[in-house]
């Protein structure tokens, strides 16, 4: 119920300040900042006073929802949609301070699609009706896109254009999967069912699920994304406010990693099993592809789109590893990389705010106007290419423990992503910040602030003491 | 034939009250006539089609949950029917809403509009309970030559007379087309009923078998035509373009709506699926006209051609349900073909409502005459969002129901497409209908974009604008969200009864 409740108070939320902000100017980023807080403060809440363990799924609402085809609503909670809602959250509340000053247009209805949006995601998290789940898949793609195509940058149509028709056209592929389990499930027990817990107790013969493996794969390939469907995610990336950035990287993409999780590899063992070479082949030609694309870029938002392919590689490497470690190393990479990515793009964001620029060489030198800004961008730089102490070693490291003990080549290869990033991270530092002064910058206000030095703490802490997140078993 | 026996009996109270929507709007029709004699005025007759309407559509009501009840050999009158009936019924009246609007801005009086329009209605209530060729036939003529008038009555403007004409002359060599197929069946079966029994001997001599593909193939040719199904999709455009708005309104619903239900019905009861040459034969239409509906509709400006061009794109998915219809699971065949229709009939009136609306905004007064805004481009809704956001959310949500996204009736009853084409096992249809959507959101989506494009044209005020048409536009709102959210509520419409 609560959870229900907070998704429907986040669209109400988002109405109200759609409707507010035409009356008194300014105060819909107030409204969606203490909506956020208070709602994650209940979410926080609700999860600590629960007295069973989210050891395993706790279904916590099961209600007939469409009765011609026994659909249900039904939401259920465990470690990682903790995880990965809390890792929501925290990004939703930076990314309403980042839209602070950039968003002066349609504020109203632009804080509406980003609660809406924000929605959407925590529903993806916890649907375990699998229709439940494509509903929210798709709905929480449509603010978003609106997002990107309202206020985005110069080419920002075709993008959202793009962005849509990807992740649209491979997630049909999932729905007919969906369907596909849902009337053998009928075939084989005489009942529909889209509901995840009664699937997982389905016995699939391998013939069968190497193909609906397959389709739920593609729709979450093109999420994550992965290497040859990954094309769509440096335009939307580059296009979208900065806002839209920190929502993409830092959460829509792990969305895609989620549902590999929970919907690939729990659902279809057997299948992911026969089918890890492949994924594991694609997963290292994305980081490599994703590094070696990423220093050639001369657009600082580009860059990271690009490092983004190059980490989310290292997430899908380490999950067709099938070995613990590296799975605990999957999840502490997608909460880094969440982190460290949200942090990259608000300062890109900040960086065009000051200059309206994203083009590498119109930025240098900026370190002597703006040194405060400089030490954070130097620090989010080394927690992309993975600096000891931030949170992304931890994660990369544990998924190429992980992996080199079931497939040393491919960890071997990976590793050389490592070496690209340290290039690109440099190279984003150095043109930006070095050089000679091109020219000078305000350094960050007290906002700006606040967002990198929470970033930068979050990303300290779990980089220092990991097993906040090691504890966690995640359902292995 | 114990059947024909009970059949031929006079009418009598209950076969009556079964054909009551139908025989209202006929009495309808000569009451009209007789009004006209009595009183020429616009708002008059008017008011009286939608009276006609509004009694047929209650009396359709309760036809909802009857049993199978055959009406002479001719017609036959079950739920489904009745379905489509409303649907039919519920576009006629938003299109009387809309002419009205569109009729005003002449100084003539368009009595004989409302006539062809109730002739329209009509013509569409026998196509949806008709159990025989020949009423099928009376149905497809009587709604053919209806929307001839329709779509050519808009004389002062371009494109009224080039595709009127056009309508014209396809459709009667449909039509001949058509009725030399029912021949051709006729000729080897010896009944025109759709309850006979096609005897499978046909199939084993050679010459008889030719007969009977050939006529298939002509008469599913004439209700292609009809459906706008590639290839037999050219008129289309043309004149979706060049047809006053709340005509291709009706083009688009119950034309669609009558044609489609009659084809399943007759595919259904005839078993053509047998012969493995028809169901190639549908394959091919269906594949062709996912595919060339949406690679055509891509670079399309003018928003009715675009709606035409997706039109034959729909149809096309809808194909695939009776592809893989098989004899077991026809109720649920029925409830997927019923509420893709319903879905498409509520989005298509939903755009046009607001086209309409827009139409009625743009044109200038000329002296004492309206100047009607015919062209309507894609241009013309930019920044509607900003102006007035309960039309554009309306097109959104119709626009979002069409290229088939949740929280919109369409993408239920794409889940019905493609439950029933997962459980036939037809994966080729299966991966065109999604390349088909893919493409097919490259113009959907554009369309709302610029909906939320800055507006840089201030002459469209939000003025006053009718009550009438508030009050519609947010039912349709309503209707679109909750239909998508609740399916349920539409299904449990769609009873299935036993044959």
């Amino acid at each position: 119920m609560t959870l229900t409740f907070i998704m429907l108070a986040l669209l109400f939320a988002g109405a109200l300040a759609w409707f507010s902000e035409n009356r008194w100017q300014g105060c819909a980023k107030w409204l969606a900042l203490i909506v956020l807080a208070l709602l994650a403060t209940v979410f926080t809440i609700f999860v600590i006073s629960h007295d069973q363990p989210f050891d395993n799924l706790q279904v916590l609402t099961r209600v007939s929802w469409i009765q011609t085809f026994n659909i249900e609503y039904s939401i259920a909670l465990d470690q990682l949609s903790i995880v990965l809602i809390t890792l929501t959250w925290l990004l939703a509340i930076i990314c309403v301070l980042v839209s602070w000053q950039e968003i002066k247009q349609k504020a109203g209805f632009y804080y509406f699609n980003l609660l809406a949006t924000i929605a959407g995601i925590i529903g993806v998290f916890v649907a375990v009706d699998m229709f439940l789940f494509f509903f929210f898949w798709e709905v929480m793609l449509l603010p978003m896109t609106a997002i990107i195509a309202i206020w985005g940058h110069e080419k920002r149509h075709f993008a959202a254009l793009k962005f849509f028709i990807f992740t649209q056209v491979s997630s049909l592929f999932m729905l007919v999967a969906i369907i596909a389990t849902g009337y053998f499930h009928l075939l084989v027990t005489g009942e529909l069912s889209f509901h995840y817990l009664d699937w997982l107790a389905l016995d699939m013969p391998l013939s069968l699920t190497q193909y609906l493996m397959l389709g739920f794969f593609i729709a979450f390939a093109v999420k994550l994304p992965s290497v040859p469907v990954h094309s769509w995610l440096p335009d939307a990336h580059t296009q979208a406010p900065t806002a839209g950035s920190v929502l993409l990287a830092g959460v829509l993409l792990k969305t895609g990693a989620y549902g590999l999780i929970r919907f690939v590899i729990f659902l279809f063992p057997q299948a992911s099993m026969q089918f890890a070479p492949i994924a594991a082949t694609l997963a290292v030609i994305s980081i490599v592809y994703g590094a070696k694309m990423a220093f050639a870029q001369q657009d600082f938002k580009r860059l990271v789109a690009y490092s983004s392919i190059s980490h989310m590689g290292f997430v899908m490497l380490a999950l067709f590893a099938f070995n613990s470690i590296a799975f605990q190393g999957a999840i502490i990479t997608m909460i880094a990389h969440g982190l460290s990515s949200a942090a990259l793009f608000s300062m890109a964001g900040m960086i065009y705010l000051r200059i309206h620029s994203r083009n590498l060489t119109d930025m240098g030198g900026f370190w002597q106007s703006a040194p405060r800004m400089g030490g954070f961008a130097l620090a989010f730089a080394g927690a992309a290419f993975g600096l000891p102490g931030l949170a992304n070693f931890i994660g990369e490291f544990f998924s190429l423990v992980g992996v080199f003990q079931v497939m040393p080549t491919f960890a071997i290869i990976a590793a050389l992503g490592l070496i690209g990033s340290a290039i690109y991270g440099m190279v984003l530092f150095q043109s930006s910040f070095q050089g000679t002064a091109k020219q000078e910058i305000l350094d960050l206000s007290h906002r700006e602030l606040l967002i990198c030095s929470s970033l930068f703490l979050m990303l300290l802490v779990i980089g220092l003491y990991p097993n906040l997140l090691l504890n966690f078993s995640f359902g292995v | 034939m114990l059947t024909t026996a009970h059949s031929q009996a006079s009418l009598n109270i209950e076969i009556i009250s079964v054909i009551l929507p139908q025989l209202i709007i006929a009495f309808g029709i000569a009451l009209a006539l007789l009004l006209v004699a009595w009183k020429r005025s616009q708002r008059t007759i008017a008011l009286f089609t939608g009276a006609v309407m509004l009694i047929a559509l209650v009396a359709n009501v309760s036809l909802l949950t009857i049993q199978p009840t055959a009406v002479t050999q001719l017609l036959k009158v079950d739920s489904y029917s009745a379905f489509a009936f409303s649907l039919v019924l519920i576009s006629a009246l938003v299109s009387l809403h809309m002419s009205h609007q569109f009729l005003k801005a002449h100084i003539e009086v368009h009595d004989e509009y409302y006539l062809l329009l109730m002739l329209l209605v009509l013509g569409a209530g026998i196509l949806v309970t008709s159990n025989h060729f020949a009423s099928l036939f009376l149905g497809f003529e009587l709604l053919s030559i209806s929307l001839v008038g329709l779509v050519g009555y808009h004389r002062e403007s371009n494109f009224s007379v080039e595709s009127g004409f056009k309508y014209l002359i396809l459709s009667a060599t449909a039509s001949s087309f058509m009725l030399l197929g029912i021949a051709f069946i006729y000729s080897v079966t010896g009944n025109m009923s759709f309850d006979a029994n096609v005897p499978n001997e046909i199939y084993h001599q050679q010459d008889l078998r030719l007969f009977f593909e050939m006529g298939i193939l002509l008469f599913i040719s004439g209700i292609a035509f009809k459906l706008s199904i590639a290839p037999f999709h050219f008129w289309t455009p043309d004149v979706y373009q060049g047809a006053p708005t709340p005509v291709t309104l009706l083009m688009a619903t119950i034309s669609k709506v009558a044609m489609f239900v009659v084809l399943v019905k007759c595919v259904v009861a005839q078993n053509y699926l047998l012969y493995d040459n028809v169901q190639l034969l549908l394959m091919i239409l269906a594949v062709a006209s996912m595919l060339m509906g949406n690679i055509l509709a891509l670079k399309q400006q003018n928003l009715k051609r675009l709606i035409g061009y997706s039109s034959i794109a729909h149809m096309g998915y809808l194909l695939i349900v009776v592809i893989v219809l098989s004899g077991e699971s026809l109720s649920f065949t029925w409830q997927s073909v019923l509420f893709y229709l319903s879905a498409y009939v509520v989005a298509n009136l939903s755009i046009f409502m607001v086209m309409a609306a827009i139409q009625s905004q743009c044109s200038s007064k000329v002296g004492q005459l309206l100047q009607y805004k015919e062209e309507l481009l894609l241009s013309d809704l930019r920044g509607l969002f900003w102006r007035i956001p309960s039309h554009a959310l309306l097109v959104i949500l119709a626009v979002l129901s069409l290229a088939g996204i949740p929280l919109t009736m369409g993408f239920i009853g794409k889940f019905y497409i493609l439950s029933q084409a997962t459980i036939a096992h037809a994966w080729w249809l299966i991966v065109t209908l999604v390349i088909g959507s893919g493409i097919g959101l490259a113009y959907y989506l554009p369309i709302i974009f610029t909906l939320f494009e800055k507006e840089d044209c201030t002459e469209l005020q939000a003025n006053k604008r009718p009550i009438i048409e508030h009050f519609l536009v947010y039912s349709f709102i309503i209707i679109g969200l909750l239909l998508g959210i609740f399916p349920d509520v539409v299904s449990q419409f769609i009873v299935s009864n036993p044959m």
